[in-house]
């Protein structure tokens, strides 16, 4: 056994720059010490070794960033990400201005679900507090990144409860209305498990008739029973097993739900029917190397079964977490892939 | 960050006195280019998301990341899983952004010596010391097994509140009979006499607010960081706190008659504001009139504490104690790290800075009595400020302590120093007649120190070479742990408009914490502590000079300091953070406060936004001193 695991290092070691290997390396590690067998996480020593940064009004590369309290009753946090607002150079923003609108163009208005598999990170994580900042860079707009409660704590429906609740809040917040409309134009978009909540959080406004301008998934978290082609061909070779798949799913899901639930699998058995909903449009990123693609394909044939828009940009020598770090093509052209989408769609 | 040094520096000129901050910048650069070649080679990227590590060591941190994993993952497979999450659970873990380091300390635990069978007592109960597994860079995690709650904490429905109040302590009917106690030398109250140039500070209101050299500046590398948890996103609100910027930045430039109208308007928006940012704005404002109108100080004056306002000073900080977690993390923190570093030793002595009523002594009594092989012999040295009425309320808590410290057994002794500043003190004083220092160390038991500064070295900052001298004395002390607890705000750097802005953040951010979480303590736990904070507020705000004493600065400002002048940092360990985190989940209540872990120390907060820091430190190399290896 030792041996084999010996062969998936060298092959995940080629497929990516070693700062990349060690940085997610590192994090496989302390994850699997944190995921008990019995269900239960070690919430303590995650928190410890989470790398966390705090909010800074002081404006960095342009953007700036402030927390606010969304929802008392559940400490619902999010950070809101933003450009700096037109003061003088290095001079701190007086709080008012960073309640102005951004710019008097339309910008967009990114609701972000950080990844974790629904139980890991924070909207104060230090990696994606800098994904964060990194899109307001890419085309000026707003983030609102949202400290959903998570699994094995808070099970599902909590992760899309919250997401629902941050909709609303960012709907009926007037600095981010655009121009003459009195709405934003929003996005929802997340990696991995918050991939997930964008789509649910989507279906929520479709039914709901919140417009989306639209939806973007990164590496997002979908599964099955069904063990799919790519499950068996890549388990354990690129810093993810079935194994502990199937532990976060067993977290999230409901007791004694399998992951035909339609909260995992939506275009499953158990799923429910887009057809005829005005759900937006969807760009779906996966990467090559990810053990779930085949989830994530069948999800975009899914959106397109049911008459919506999606465009699957599929990068096969990418591996999970090819975006927290700036250091290869994949990061650079999916940027670009986003920023294109965006302003396709704003 | 240069940019900010350099303003910095011109400003000092322009106050017209290099003086010590000249000398010190000089140094500072110096170190600097020693500090950044070696920071060249950390890589960027991670260093962006949190992680320190050398480029030049990536291939072999990589190296260590597999075997471990393959050590991990071969015990998996042999289903030894119980086997494996026992080791897991056992293994403290820190410094997390140190990967190197993290995965040794991971690796030596898998590969070290045979795990316990899986029905050993509980991971917290204390393990026999293993000296040989001691080494200077990491505690070792068998030391780091006992705890202060060990008894308690497994059973959630009993409340360990015990471990933090005077209460239980038998009644004490404090005689005043020295010979009653059952320590061996007279408990002492050494009043240090103050040399020529500090009986001048003893008045403390006797000349306005100026913007003298003699200040010291922040450490230049000044956290730019301002973080803010923002809860009111009220119309009113930001009105309010838009006028008090506006207020202070009038202030800033001089025009007193545009502040004056500023300051009349706020207190008309504050008035239609409810809870923490009602209080906050008004003391805010207060504190903003007295620097304008300046008035002439008076003994009492709030911000500019007198000579008689000492006993009240320590009955709100008590108060403060009482109403929200934070003195209480702090303490239980700092007793933590202590204790781990009494560890084998059976000659303990605390230095504690600030004294007050003792607070903090208790729980670490306790917890050394119930050391496996029995409690230490114990010693206390406290240093207070001088009392005006000549009450020796040093000596009263020296007195409850040994009468606690008799109930459960622990040899106990006591001594208080009167100071008016720590600076006053000497090595001499603190290591006394009853130390071992100077060698000879063969036919006496060895005594190790620990110094405990809860919120007083930021007041050093107030006079140049004050924070110097006092880390001198520590040093000479060779203390084998130093535990600093400040605030953890930047309220010492850049201009005037800047720090209120920071401090309007961190205090409102305060008061928010106190008016949302549990509460424990009563209403009048809450209003006295408002008012301990509004005092240090209107320090910040209205004071200048030697009298603006609340200095607070950000703890990597703190770790520029004492790694300058010889200390390097013992990190606090993943055990003190669970047990940190798991108190305040049933202290608290509230959801909202979070305890964080940075570069080996730990801070707890509200919300995102932290608040109180403590870290743990000690004399660099002194490891490789031969009187403490064991």
């Amino acid at each position: 056994m030792a041996g084999s695991n010996e062969i998936n290092a060298n092959e995940s070691k080629m497929a990516v720059p070693l700062n990349t290997w060690v940085l997610i390396s590192n994090f496989k590690l302390a994850y699997n010490m944190l995921r008990r067998p019995d269900g239960t996480f070690d919430r303590h020593l995650a928190e410890f070794l989470d790398r966390k940064v705090s909010a800074n009004a002081t404006p960095v590369n342009g953007v700036v960033s402030f927390d606010v309290l969304i929802d008392r009753s559940h400490n619902l946090l999010a950070r809101i990400y933003r450009p700096a607002p037109a003061t003088a150079a290095g001079s701190v923003p007086l709080l008012t201005d960073l309640y102005q609108p951004p710019s008097t163009d339309p910008f967009p208005v990114i609701i972000f679900f950080h990844g974790g598999s629904f139980a890991h990170s924070s909207s104060n994580s230090a990696i994606y507090d800098s994904l964060c900042r990194r899109f307001v860079s890419l085309c000026d707009a707003v983030v609102i990144s949202v400290n959903y409660r998570r699994a094995p704590e808070y099970k599902y429906p909590c992760a899309y409860d919250d997401g629902w609740a941050a909709l609303n809040w960012a709907s009926a917040v007037p600095w981010l209305h655009n121009g003459k409309e009195s709405k934003p134009r929003v996005f929802l978009a997340g990696d991995s498990s918050g991939g997930n909540i964008a789509h649910h959080v989507a279906v929520r406004a479709a039914e709901s008739g919140i417009e989306i301008a639209g939806n973007i998934l990164l590496n997002s978290m979908f599964g099955g029973n069904h063990r799919t082609e790519s499950e068996k061909r890549l388990d354990g070779k690129y810093f993810v097993t079935i194994q502990d798949r199937d532990w976060y799913w067993k977290a999230y899901l409901p007791e004694g739900a399998d992951r035909d639930h339609p909260a995992c699998n939506p275009f499953g058995p158990n799923g429910v029917k887009l057809e005829g909903l005005p759900f937006t449009k969807s760009l779906v990123i996966v990467a090559g190397l990810d053990l779930v693609q085949d989830w994530q394909l069948a999800y975009a044939e899914g959106l397109k079964k049911a008459g919506h828009f999606v465009k699957v940009v599929y990068r096969e020598q990418a591996t999970i977490g090819f975006y927290l770090l700036p250091n290869t093509n994949h990061f650079y052209e999916v940027m670009d892939e986003i920023k294109e989408f965006i302003q396709a769609n704003l | 960050m240069e940019p900010m040094k350099l303003q910095r520096e011109r400003q000092g000129n322009l106050r017209g006195g290099r003086g010590w901050y000249g000398a010190a910048a000089e140094m500072e650069s110096e170190k600097k280019k020693a500090a950044m070649a070696e920071d060249s080679d950390v890589d960027e990227l991670l260093a962006a998301l949190g992680y320190k590590v050398r480029s030049s060591n990536m291939a072999d941190i990589a190296q260590k990341l597999e075997q471990a994993e393959m050590a991990m993952g071969s015990s998996v497979v042999a289903n030894d899983d119980a086997l494996f999450f026992q080791l897991a659970a056992d293994t403290v873990h820190y410094n997390p952004s140190d990967i190197s380091t993290w995965v040794d300390n991971i690796l030596s635990e898998l590969n070290g010596p045979p795990p316990p069978p899986v029905s050993s007592p509980p991971p917290n109960a204390p393990a026999p010391l293993d000296p040989q597994k001691r080494h200077p860079e990491a505690l070792p995690s068998d030391a780091a097994q006992s705890s202060i709650t060990t008894v308690e904490l497994p059973l959630p429905t009993r409340r360990p509140a015990q471990v933090y109040d005077l209460e239980p302590l038998p009644a004490v009917n404090v005689a005043r009979a020295r010979g009653r106690f059952a320590y061996s030398s007279d408990p002492q109250m050494d009043v240090v006499d103050p040399s020529p140039r500090d009986s001048k500070r003893i008045k403390f209101c006797s000349s306005p607010p100026s913007s003298s050299s003699s200040t010291t500046d922040a450490a230049t590398s000044t956290a730019s960081n301002l973080p803010a948890v923002v809860v009111d996103t009220q119309e009113a609100g930001i009105c309010l706190v838009h006028a008090l910027l506006a207020c202070a930045e009038a202030v800033e430039q001089g025009n007193l008659q545009a502040a004056d109208a500023l300051v009349k308007q706020i207190t008309v928006l504050a008035a239609s504001q409810g809870g923490a940012m009602r209080k906050v704005a008004a003391y805010f404002a207060e504190a903003l009139a007295r620097r304008i109108y300046r008035p002439p100080p008076l003994g009492g004056v709030v911000g500019c504490p007198s000579f008689d306002s000492v006993a009240f000073d320590d009955m709100l900080h008590a108060h403060f104690y009482e109403s929200c977690p934070y003195l209480k993390f702090a303490h239980f923190t700092a007793n933590q790290a202590i204790l781990e570093a009494f560890a084998g030793f059976r000659r303990v002595h605390v230095v504690d800075f600030g004294m007050r009523q003792g607070l903090q002594w208790p729980a670490l009594l306790q917890a050394l009595a119930l050391r496996p092989g029995g409690p230490p012999s114990f010693r206390l040295t406290g240093i207070g400020p001088p009392q005006p009425d000549n009450s020796d309320a040093l000596q009263e808590v020296g007195w409850k302590l040994a009468q606690f410290a008799e109930t459960i057994r622990v040899d106990f002794r006591y001594r208080g120093f009167v100071a008016s500043s720590l600076a006053d003190l000497e090595p001499s004083m603190l290591l006394g007649k009853n130390s071992d220092d100077c060698g000879g160390a063969e036919k006496e038991e060895p005594e190790v120190v620990a110094v405990n500064s809860v919120l007083e070295l930021h007041r050093l900052l107030a006079r140049p070479g004050a924070l110097e001298k006092v880390l001198g004395t520590i040093r000479a002390v060779r203390p084998r742990i130093l535990t600093v607890v400040e605030q953890e705000a930047n309220h010492n750097g850049g201009t005037f408009h800047e720090r209120f802005t920071e401090a309007l953040r961190y205090y409102s951010t305060m008061f928010d914490s106190m008016e949302g979480g549990g509460k424990s303590g009563g209403e009048r736990d809450q209003v006295m502590s408002e008012l301990y904070l509004g005092r240090q507020i209107c320090n910040v705000v209205a004071c200048e000079g030697a009298e603006r004493r609340e200095r607070h600065e950000a703890v990597e400002q703190w770790r520029e300091r004492l790694t300058g002048a010889g200390f390097e940092s013992v990190p606090i360990g993943s055990n003190a953070f669970k047990q940190a985190s798991m108190l305040l989940a049933l202290f608290a209540g509230g959801d909202g406060y979070r305890v964080e872990e940075k570069d080996g120390s730990l801070t707890l907060g509200w919300h995102t936004r932290p608040l109180i820091a403590a870290s743990a430190w000690r004399v660099a190399a002194a490891a490789a001193d031969s009187r403490f290896a064991r």
